[in-house]
């Protein structure tokens, strides 16, 4: 579960004349990008495969998009309501500036309703129904120019939804030597995404599971867009990361685990690091039990041996796979313990005992 | 929910050439006449004492399209007038939608005071949504705690109105507003969407009396407002089943498309399957066969005749 802005006047500190800290009641209205207007009145959304059909005063199924007079508009440009600051490593990419902090930063609403969510209370309502701030990219740029935090984080819900304001955070923030990183569930149209991604550094997908009717029963959304973004991704030649959340009798058979490590390997390359994720119940699914570690060892060890380098197991902590292993020598590289950085033994990209390439940027 | 067995839905019109808009009083007469046709009773007073048991009532209004295509505060006000007279506390009453806003822009006046009726969004400071979810089928979802906490007897009063995605725009589809999340809810035409959110236990078993505003009609290009096709149709649909008031209203909307040239919502990509849903799901009737439509025109003289459907 995230936190919420209430813990942003502690994190922002000096800054205080820069942010507003009250609750915005207003939403926002900027114009969104990647819509048309329809023949027959009302406009198409088409940042994602929804394509939602939109008529005046209705929104997109992710509920923080509306049309006004065949206008289309984000009610949540510049109106985060999760605001704090994370390691990388929760995000988590464990191949990207490994130790930094992120800025993360997300607003109401997703694109998909899955019944797993963990952050359900921000992603599933509508933003009259969380607690936002006003922080327009500039402030937010600023912030982390101040406080020197590398990184920002598009993150919680699903960044998609706020396409605009990630766009042009990003690409305020690579004018001023600010990296940014979408953490996304991956279900977003081809043009947006080639739009978007020369403002990024890295991306973490969630690829919840390998099979189309999990997405369709469990996810509420698609697969086949999901994969073809991936390899969309991989052949812009971006950073990528994947997720996948186990969750108990829905995606945790062997065969699951060897389809979807052979897809990884033969789409994305061996070298694509694999997190998968304790499921703990949340949400939808409280009658389900947390993943029990077996069932995480084995999705671990099915991955390896399909020949995936770089497979961890998250939500565990203390795990051994938490850390990086050296393909090469098999010494640990990035001993992690939770979040925490314990060892590291890369220089520059390169394993420091046997000198093989550590794909990733360090 | 059943009189003899029977849905029953009564249906009152204006007059030929009523002025519109209606004013409080036109709506309070026909009001009036309705809930005692409805009831079986010999006044208003009675029929309201009959189908509300008293306590906290909501009237749940549908105010997303503003003033020129919401339910209009003169039949909201008009009822609760009705219900003041039959001894009901003004102040135990809330006209309510989602937002604070778009009861303003729908011409509300808001008021969380302690007198008079209360009129309130979900989005006033300390109501919100319940902390628990209610499901029925595929719906998951908070419901507004106006509906779980603050009433014990709901009144459902949409305005009729076609919708781009779901067809009709009536009672089931007017519950949307009282949930958390009814983004969610849109794909194939709002079916079974549509009859799972009226299902949820809050609404399902609060629910006591279905009220459609069908003076001026949007036939086609709803919900918002679409000046294009309009028709002062000049009806009220009084009901305690909101599955048969649907169905009613969705007779008068083909009716009102096929006289302006337009297909039944059905040949235009639309079907209004959400109401056979419904009808399984136990919450009415949506058989037009098996519903006790009983239809009065205003005849001018300020008495009520036996009238026509659906024209």
């Amino acid at each position: 579960m995230v936190s919420n802005t209430e813990l942003l006047p502690e994190f922002l500190g000096g800054i205080q004349n820069a942010c507003a800290f009250d609750y915005v009641k207003e939403l926002a209205m900027v114009e969104a990008r990647h819509y048309r207007k329809l023949d027959e009145g009302g406009i198409e959304c088409g940042i994602c495969p929804r394509h939602c059909r939109i008529t005046d005063l209705e929104r997109g199924y992710c509920g923080v998009r509306e049309n006004h007079g065949d206008k289309y508009y984000s009610l949540v440009y510049g109106i985060p309501c999760a605001v704090n600051i994370d390691p990388i490593e929760k995000k988590p990419l464990f191949h990207f500036h490994p130790g930094t902090n992120a800025f993360s930063v997300a607003t109401a609403g997703c694109n998909v309703n899955c019944k797993f969510c963990q952050n359900w209370d921000i992603s599933q309502n509508r933003p009259e129904q969380t607690n936002n701030i006003e922080l327009p990219p500039k402030t937010a740029v600023d912030i982390c120019r101040e406080r020197k935090i590398p990184t920002i984080a598009y993150t919680y819900s699903e960044p998609v939804i706020f396409y605009e304001y990630m766009y042009d955070m990003a690409e305020l923030g690579q004018k001023h030597g600010i990296k940014s990183v979408m953490i996304t569930g991956g279900y977003i149209e081809e043009k947006p995404l080639a739009e978007l991604m020369p403002q990024l550094d890295a991306i973490k997908v969630d690829l919840k599971s390998i099979r189309e009717d999990y997405y369709k029963t469990i996810v509420n959304g698609e697969l086949q867009p999901v994969l073809d973004r991936l390899v969309q991704m991989k052949k812009y030649g971006i950073w990528l990361e994947i997720v996948t959340l186990i969750v108990p009798t829905l995606n945790d058979t062997d065969q699951e685990f060897r389809d979807l490590a052979r897809w990884i390997k033969e789409n994305l390359g061996a070298d694509t690091p694999l997190h998968y994720s304790r499921f703990y119940p949340q949400y939808l699914l409280k009658d389900l039990p947390p993943t029990p570690q077996s069932t995480l060892q084995r999705a671990y060890d099915i991955s390896r041996a399909e020949g995936l380098n770089f497979v961890y197991l998250g939500n565990i902590a203390g795990h051994p796979a938490e850390s990086t292993f050296c393909p090469g020598c098999g010494k640990v590289l990035i001993e992690r313990r939770g979040f925490r950085i314990m060892q590291y033994n890369l220089n520059g990209n390169k394993c420091k005992f046997c000198q093989r390439e550590i794909p990733g940027i360090f | 929910m059943y009189i003899n067995n029977m849905s029953r839905v009564v249906l009152i019109r204006f007059r030929s050439g009523f002025e519109y808009p209606p004013q409080k009083s036109d709506y309070r007469n026909i009001l009036e006449f309705g809930l005692a046709k409805l009831a079986e009773t010999a006044s208003a007073s009675d029929a309201a004492k009959k189908l509300i048991p008293g306590g906290k009532i909501g009237i749940k209004t549908n105010c997303l399209a503003r003033q020129m295509n919401s339910t209009p505060p003169a039949l909201a006000e008009a009822f609760v007038d009705i219900l003041a007279a039959a001894g009901f506390e003004e102040n135990d009453m809330i006209i309510w939608d989602r937002t604070n806003r778009e009861l303003e822009q729908a011409g509300y006046r808001l008021n969380a005071s302690s007198f008079g009726y209360r009129c309130l969004g979900t989005d006033t400071n300390g109501i919100g949504y319940s902390n628990d979810f209610y499901s029925s089928g595929e719906v998951n979802s908070l419901v507004s705690t106006i509906m779980t906490e603050m009433i014990d007897y709901s009144v459902n009063m949409p305005i009729l109105k076609d919708h781009s995605i779901a067809g009709l725009s009536g009672c089931l589809k007017n519950m949307y507003g009282a949930v958390h999340n009814p983004n969610k809810y849109h794909a194939d035409n709002c079916s079974p969407f549509a009859a799972q959110v009226s299902d949820l236990k809050p609404l399902r078993e609060k629910h006591r009396l279905a009220v459609i505003d069908a003076v001026r009609v949007q036939y086609h290009g709803g919900p918002g407002f679409n000046s294009g096709y309009l028709s002062k149709y000049g009806g009220l649909i009084l009901a305690i089943d909101p599955v048969a008031a649907d169905t009613v209203g969705l007779t008068i909307l083909n009716h009102l498309r096929a006289a302006n040239g337009l297909p039944p919502l059905e040949k235009a990509g639309r079907p209004v399957n959400f109401l056979k849903i419904a009808e399984e799901l136990g919450l009415g009737t949506a058989d037009l066969n098996k519903i006790d439509l009983l239809s009065f025109r205003e005849d001018g003289n300020g008495n009520f005749v036996k009238a026509g459907f659906p024209e």
